[in-house]
């Protein structure tokens, strides 16, 4: 019987997220009213004959062109129709190809006495980007139930803070702008633990840590920096760089190691207090040689987590340089090194913070048996 | 010395300290992840297809990462299979929502780094997208489906008869652990990497549309997005698939 009505169950629950994603690809679809930018649905597409193009490197590739017409659904110029053309090659790096259907973005340049011409400036994604976040919601709630609103929660007001952070830094303007994302820091952690563990004696543990980690292991980064003066570290391949280029590594090196410190160091003080829950005759050396087990049970996979984040982001890259005649180590040194390197800080941030985060447990939790016991 | 070498021998000194042989291992398997990922890219780019390679050597760092891990052999099978499920799902999930996406390759922001190349060369960037955005979310379900597994491994050793209701409202208990703080690695990885793009972006003074529309936006969203779901996904099947083993376990 139970059996039956979790099946049930389960039917209502997949006809309730089919409903909803029906409903928002029907919305974004038609969401075009809310755009100041032209925005135009295709509604028909001519595909002129594929070129065949061969590089010196000997890569085989194809080259169409087509002609896309189509209606704009907003603004201004609602129910004009409009041509462009379009370019694209098979392997689809910077370009794509676009089907009927399809809504782009335009802009439209108009002159007097002469008739408006457009131009493509942008794919319009909306759609799929708002049915993923509903479908992660619904694969959060179904897992996880409530709770796992409030790890969204924490989530999403961290991001706010971090565009509230990128703002000041753009209007103060200072040279060291390096200690805005310091201090922002500091609030990142203390944010995010006050939403997932609360404001008691286990976050105030778990910050100290978090806090002496992170700075321990930037601060042994560019001592290793200073050390070695910067040997092979090519700050000019930063992507987008506006502003000074070490400090802006520094700074997104800090802010990627803070996640995973944060990670371990909650991971470690939680096991430390909650045996000291169950079994309160455990002492010092005993708590933090448990710390410690669970440090170096985590610190494997922590580790291969970051390197796989940081490593895949250098792979379309990586292939364009090879596939034009670059050397292994010249591809390494100009895509990958960086990535490498933050990865490591931040492996050198999880082993710092192991015994870090044990010792300030289990003598915090030493200290107060005394003071209570006193 | 370069600083990336000294780094290195850095990182590698304290996890020995910190972990002993344990730290050994980890230094061992990340090792050999980092050249099974660099053998992939020479592999992807020597025209060999993008999914084929990253299947394999995806399935090689799972069976990495979890047996060299931690934890015993049941728990490490539990959370293997569970891993291989949520890898083929997310295959099935990320095919098709990237094509109609788009967002592979390069974006119009990228275009001052790859203006000396000529792009046409004659690999589908989608399917490396597809390669590289599977690759990316393995480590952060490898280590999720490892801890729930262990931590419900010893829920049923410590109280043999515990009904299956309750183990699986224990295992949601530790998923939600792991879940809350491996988004914060996930996201935190986001923000710091593209931390110059944010700065660019907000000094362009673009407008929220753009944030919803462009391909590099969205594109960095959405593989944190996947890897969210991934995470997401592998506890609630390592949760059925120890719960559905539980009769197994607690017979022998």
């Amino acid at each position: 019987m139970e059996i039956l009505w979790h099946k049930k169950r389960w039917i209502n629950y997949l006809i309730l997220v089919l409903l909803g994603s029906g409903l928002i690809v029907f919305a974004a679809k038609n969401d075009a009213f809310l755009y100041r930018q032209p925005i135009m649905r295709i509604s028909q597409v001519k595909n002129g004959h594929p070129e065949k193009t061969t590089d010196e490197y000997g890569n085989h590739d194809q080259q169409t062109q087509q002609v896309l017409t189509g209606k704009v659904l907003n603004g201004k110029h609602r129910g004009e129709t409009f041509t462009l053309k379009n370019t694209f090659t098979r392997s689809h790096a910077e370009d794509q190809e676009f089907k009927s259907g399809q809504d782009i973005f335009l802009n439209l340049y108009s002159s007097k006495g002469k008739k408006t011409t457009a131009a493509f400036a942008n794919y319009k994604r909306d759609v799929y980007l708002f049915l993923l976040v509903w479908l992660m919601l619904c694969l959060l709630l179904l897992v996880m139930r409530i709770r796992g609103l409030k790890a969204i929660s924490s989530v999403l007001i961290n991001f706010i803070l971090f565009l509230l952070l990128v703002k000041l830094d753009i209007s103060w303007n200072i040279t060291n702008f390096f200690w805005i994302y310091a201090v922002g820091a500091l609030l990142f952690t203390a944010l995010s633990l006050l939403i997932v563990i609360g404001w008691n004696e286990q976050s105030r543990v778990t910050f100290a840590a978090v806090t002496s980690g992170t700075t321990a292991a930037l601060g042994l980064a560019v001592l290793v920096m200073w050390l070695t003066h910067d040997n092979g570290m090519h700050y000019e391949a930063l992507d987008f760089a506006t502003q000074q280029p070490k400090q802006l590594f520094l700074a997104s090196a800090l802010i990627g190691l803070l996640g995973t410190v944060m990670d371990a160091a909650t991971d470690i003080v939680s096991t430390v207090f909650e045996l000291k829950r169950s079994q309160p005759e455990l002492e010092f050396k005993q708590l933090f040689a448990s710390g410690r087990q669970v440090g170096r049970s985590i610190m494997g996979p922590l580790i291969n987590v970051l390197l796989l984040i940081f490593f895949t982001e250098t792979f379309a890259l990586a292939i364009l340089y090879f596939r034009t005649g670059n050397t292994i180590s010249y591809t390494f040194q100009w895509t990958m090194s960086l990535g490498l390197v933050q990865a490591i800080i931040s492996g050198i941030g999880i082993t710092l913070v192991i015994p870090a985060a044990s010792f300030l447990a289990a003598w915090r939790l030493e200290w107060k048996q005394h003071h209570d016991n006193a | 010395m370069t600083t990336l070498k000294m780094l290195i021998i850095v990182l590698a000194i304290l996890v020995i300290l910190v972990g002993g042989k344990k730290g050994f291992m980890a230094l061992s398997s990340f090792g050999i992840n980092f050249c099974l990922l660099f053998l992939s890219i020479i592999l992807i780019a020597g025209g060999f297809p993008p999914v084929a390679v990253a299947a394999f050597s995806g399935i090689c760092i799972l069976a990495i990462t979890i047996f060299m891990s931690d934890c015993g052999e049941k728990e490490a099978n539990t959370a293997f299979i569970a891993t291989l499920i949520v890898l083929l799902l997310m295959i099935l999930l990320i095919a098709p929502l990237d094509h109609l996406m788009q967002i592979q390759g390069f974006s119009t922001e990228d275009s001052e780094e790859v203006e000396a190349f000529n792009l046409a060369i004659g690999i589908s960037f989608e399917s490396i997208l597809l390669a590289t955005t599977v690759l990316s979310t393995l480590g952060a379900i490898a280590e999720a489906a490892i801890a729930v597994a262990s931590g419900m491994h010893e829920l049923i050793i410590q109280s043999p008869n515990i009904s299956a209701k309750d183990l699986r409202h224990s295992g949601q208990i530790i998923g939600f652990q792991i879940m809350g703080m491996t988004f914060n690695t996930l996201f935190f990885g986001m923000f710091g990497s593209n931390l110059a793009l944010f700065i660019l972006l907000d000094k362009l003074q673009v407008n929220f549309g753009y944030y919803l529309n462009s391909k590099i936006f969205v594109g960095e969203t959405c593989l944190v997005l996947y890897s969210a779901i991934a995470v997401v996904a592998v506890i609630g099947v390592t949760i059925e698939l120890v719960v559905k083993r539980s009769n197994v376990f607690q017979q022998q």
